[in-house]
């Protein structure tokens, strides 16, 4: 073919108009985004999700939160801050300590899977006995634990060979999703996809947004919602900017400016709750320096906590003790260690570096983009450290690097310091100081203590529900005070925004929401 | 003959450059931090696991080792399979190292043709939305130097190439989109979805073409045959549309090609701004993820397009005016 100038200049015109055709179709420039009646609601988190759909193979806070909208629990814990320590009930209608090793649930009837299968007592048995095993990397279980289907609505939980007392799941009760034995029997499909008997099911997973519709079977009703759309968003700016222009009805994790804007816009709401997440500082216990329980509480003597309140703003709530005050056995801890130079310089001295001379140079590794104020906060804490004497190097990276680095491992953790929260959604207080603090799990910190072990597993073995607060309170809490593995910086505040059209939510202070009585106008 | 020759030589050296960008990004990724053994298996499995799956995906061989047999699979047209997406293309991390589904990964190639057309609509949205402004514009300032629609051009084009991208993308949105609800914004649920991102690369292209397209419009009417026209009987708008702007045309299409790489990085922001589903959002997600095969995968398709780009440019400009050699 003869290409010659004015060809090229005649076809590129014509293709440019062809280009530009549908951009004068003025369609296209009124159509503002607005969710409308009826329609499904769109959601935008600040996480991704892990893509294995086994609710016991991960820990990632968003993919928690969307298993609340698709699997049942057998009891919810609102965890309100005037009343942390109540239940209720959803897949069990009845919960009862047998013996210290027994624990029954009568189990709700007429209740159905998505897939259409029933629920009945087998499904709880191969929930418990599946997820409970160690090897499972959620770990949220105390331990192993068999199941006896008394008969299809009864089932009894018997932790005696596990060799841990069976009201642990009282409270857990509330965080352990319940899944198809049909689906636990065909790991495959577990992962593939979620089925739960909650109120909405899964459709499919379109790019970065998984679609939820109501789930017609749903034992208290259809909900008014017909879907859910669960999108990862991870930029806060964009959630806010979706959310102000209709793209969104709801999103999380805002920090302070961003509720500022969404305030003045008007037209929305939010939802504020001290939420069940503490935000710490992890010390790697396993090796040097902090293997030296005086230089650890000679750090935490270097820290202002007020300061990083101030920074934090409205995402922010006071702490004196190493779980939310929403959680079972929380109080503020009399000898929690608060600033005070001078005992910090003291203890420093009596660990043999006066003054921080001798200390090896320390990193503290902390995460942006996913927690807020992270970064501000830890060059404030990294600046008192260093004043006091520690040498303090402060590694900021993106959460991907930072996940990979979190965790403890043999000779210790990566860093010295790690910045982490610790977020579940049960009043239950051994998820965090078990999981934690003693050997037998020690995640991040690595800690190895005697003295903790036995004060945990007498915290634990305790059956009397009073008594083990006692424990918590008065033994774990003062002990940790002492050992410092890791210093609770404060609670974190989770802030939700929507549009006002949309009632009827309610938000767990670990972030799992609930939506089956929710509407959106 | 010429073409056929012309375009041996350039495969040659453009397989030479995609041969190199490979071995940087394969070498680069290998020696950043990040383990991809850990990532797989996910930060709570024990070191063992770890190095059973560094053993598996052949992570502890020497780096040339790796590097040739990743040639060998490149060979096949497989540009492997991703670390942490499965096929739903969904965005992830914190997975178990035990993860039953992970044979279900996506493959690389499919994940990048499936952004790219996102991609190539928005690039051509703000190709066109900028070839609108700046050609009338650039040709005026090139007819009249010195006066006032060479001065314009020269405001504009300092204004545009001045703002940053992600303020004005934040700012656009605030106004068009949340006050004035005349654009949507964020996602993407229709072609709509791509104006105002497409304004917003727009305005990183426009300076350039702008300063190009002036600059030279202003030096082809200074050209012998141009000031001549006249005497030929041509008139002056003749003299404008026929001969000077197709002449005035090639150092703006080479630049085009230059172009491309600028909005490439471009769309990187852009896309992460308004959360635009394209290749852009997908090597941002990559990375924040250290899904090595993704990035490694995006850079060398990215330098294949790159080069290829450059080498049609080249043609269309030869084709154009016969007298230039490459």
């Amino acid at each position: 073919m003869e290409f010659n100038r004015r060809a090229f200049l005649k076809s590129s015109a014509l293709a440019g108009v062809a280009v530009g055709l549908p951009v004068l179709n003025t369609a296209f420039f009124v159509d503002p985004a607005h969710a409308a009646d009826g329609k499904a609601l769109n959601f935008m988190s600040a996480e991704n999700l892990t893509g294995n759909w086994d609710p016991s193979s991960h820990t990632t806070l968003a993919q928690i939160n969307l298993e609340s909208f698709v699997f049942g629990y057998l009891t919810r814990a609102p965890m309100r801050p005037d009343n942390p320590d109540e239940l209720v009930m959803e897949l069990a209608t009845e919960m009862k300590l047998i013996d210290e090793h027994t624990l029954e649930f009568k189990l709700r009837e007429g209740v159905t899977f998505h897939d259409g299968k029933p629920f009945t007592a087998e499904d709880v048995k191969a929930t418990f006995e599946y997820a409970s095993q160690p090897d499972r990397p959620a770990a949220w279980y105390p331990g192993t634990c068999e199941v006896e289907v008394v008969s299809d609505h009864v089932a009894r939980i018997k932790t005696d060979k596990g060799g841990y007392p069976a009201s642990l799941f009282w409270f857990l009760s509330a965080f352990l999703p319940i899944m198809s034995a049909k689906d636990v029997a065909d790991p495959k499909t577990l992962s593939a996809r979620p089925n739960g008997t909650g109120a909405f099911k899964f459709v499919r997973q379109d790019g970065n947004t998984t679609v939820l519709e109501a789930f017609d079977g749903f034992y208290l009703g259809k909900p008014t919602l017909p879907g859910i759309n669960f999108n990862f968003v991870g930029d806060a700016t964009t959630r806010t900017l979706a959310l102000l222009n209709g793209e969104a009805d709801l999103i999380e994790r805002l920090e302070a400016e961003q509720v500022q804007s969404i305030e003045e816009a008007g037209g929305f709401k939010l939802n504020k709750a001290v939420s069940v997440e503490n935000k710490y500082l992890w010390f790697r216990c396993s090796k040097a320096p902090f293997n030296d329980p005086r230089l650890r509480k000679a750090a935490a003597h270097a820290i202002d906590r007020t300061v990083l309140l101030d920074i934090l703003g409205v995402s922010g709530h006071a702490s004196k003790a190493w779980i939310s005050p929403v959680k079972f056995g929380y109080v503020d801890t009399p000898n929690y260690p608060e600033f005070d130079p001078e005992e910090c310089q003291r203890l420093l001295a009596e660990a043999g570096f006066p003054k921080g001379e001798g200390l090896p140079e320390l990193e503290y590794i902390t995460s942006v983009g996913f927690y807020p104020k992270t970064k501000e906060y830890g060059e404030v804490i990294a600046a008192m450290l260093q004043e006091q004497g520690f040498p303090v190097k402060l590694n900021v990276m993106e959460v991907a690097a930072w996940n990979e680095r979190l965790y403890d491992r043999p000779g210790g953790g990566p860093g010295h310091m790690i910045d982490c929260g610790w977020s579940t959604g049960s009043p239950e207080p051994d998820l965090v100081l078990r999981t934690h603090f003693h050997s037998s799990s020690k995640r991040i910190c690595g800690i190895e203590d005697k003295d903790l072990d036995a004060v945990l597993d007498k915290e634990r073995n305790t059956l009397d529900p009073a008594a083990r607060k006692a424990v918590i309170q008065n033994e774990v809490m003062p002990m940790l005070a002492e050992k410092v593995p890791s210093l609770s910086l404060f609670t974190s505040v989770f802030i939700h925004a929507m549009r006002n059209g949309l009632d009827g939510m309610y938000f767990y202070p670990n972030g799992m929401m609930d939506a089956n009585k929710a509407t959106l106008a | 003959m010429f073409v056929l020759s012309f375009l041996l030589r350039r495969l040659l050296q453009g397989s030479l450059i995609i041969l190199l960008v490979t071995f940087i990004i394969f070498t680069l990724l290998r020696v950043v931090p990040g383990d991809p053994a850990r990532l797989i298996v996910g930060g709570m499995a024990p070191d063992e696991v770890v190095a059973m799956k560094a053993k598996e995906l052949g992570l502890d061989r020497p780096i040339p080792v790796q590097f040739v047999s990743y040639l060998g699979t490149l060979a096949t047209g497989d540009l492997g399979t991703s670390f942490v997406r499965p096929k739903s293309g969904a965005s992830l991390g914190g997975a178990a190292f035990d993860d039953q589904t992970r044979e279900e990964r996506a493959k690389v190639l499919d994940l990048i043709l499936a952004t790219l057309p996102m991609t190539l609509q928005l690039a051509m949205v703000a190709l066109v939305i900028a070839l609108l402004v700046a050609v009338p514009l650039g040709t005026a300032g090139g007819l009249y130097p010195g006066r006032w629609p060479d001065k314009l051009a020269l405001a504009l084009g300092s204004l545009c190439v001045s703002t940053p991208n992600f303020w004005l993308g934040i700012v656009l949105t605030l106004f068009l989109s949340v006050k004035l609800k005349f654009l949507p914004a964020i996602g993407y649920r229709g072609f709509s979805y791509t104006i105002l991102p497409a304004i917003v690369l727009a305005v990183e292209i426009v300076p350039f073409i702008l300063r190009t397209l002036t600059v030279s419009v202003a030096q082809v009417m200074r050209e012998e045959f141009i000031q001549l026209a006249p005497i030929r009987g041509l008139s002056r708008s003749r003299t404008i549309f026929s001969h000077a702007l197709g002449n005035s045309a090639i150092p703006l299409i080479n630049l085009l090609g230059v172009q491309l790489g600028m909005l490439l990085g471009g769309v990187l922001v852009i896309e992460f701004i308004f959360d635009y589903p394209g290749l852009g959002l997908l090597t941002i997600n990559a990375v924040l993820q250290r899904d090595f095969p993704l990035i490694q995968g995006i850079a060398i398709f990215i330098s294949v397009m790159f080069v290829a780009i450059n080498i049609l440019v080249d043609l269309i400009a030869m084709t154009i005016d016969p007298r230039l050699e490459y």
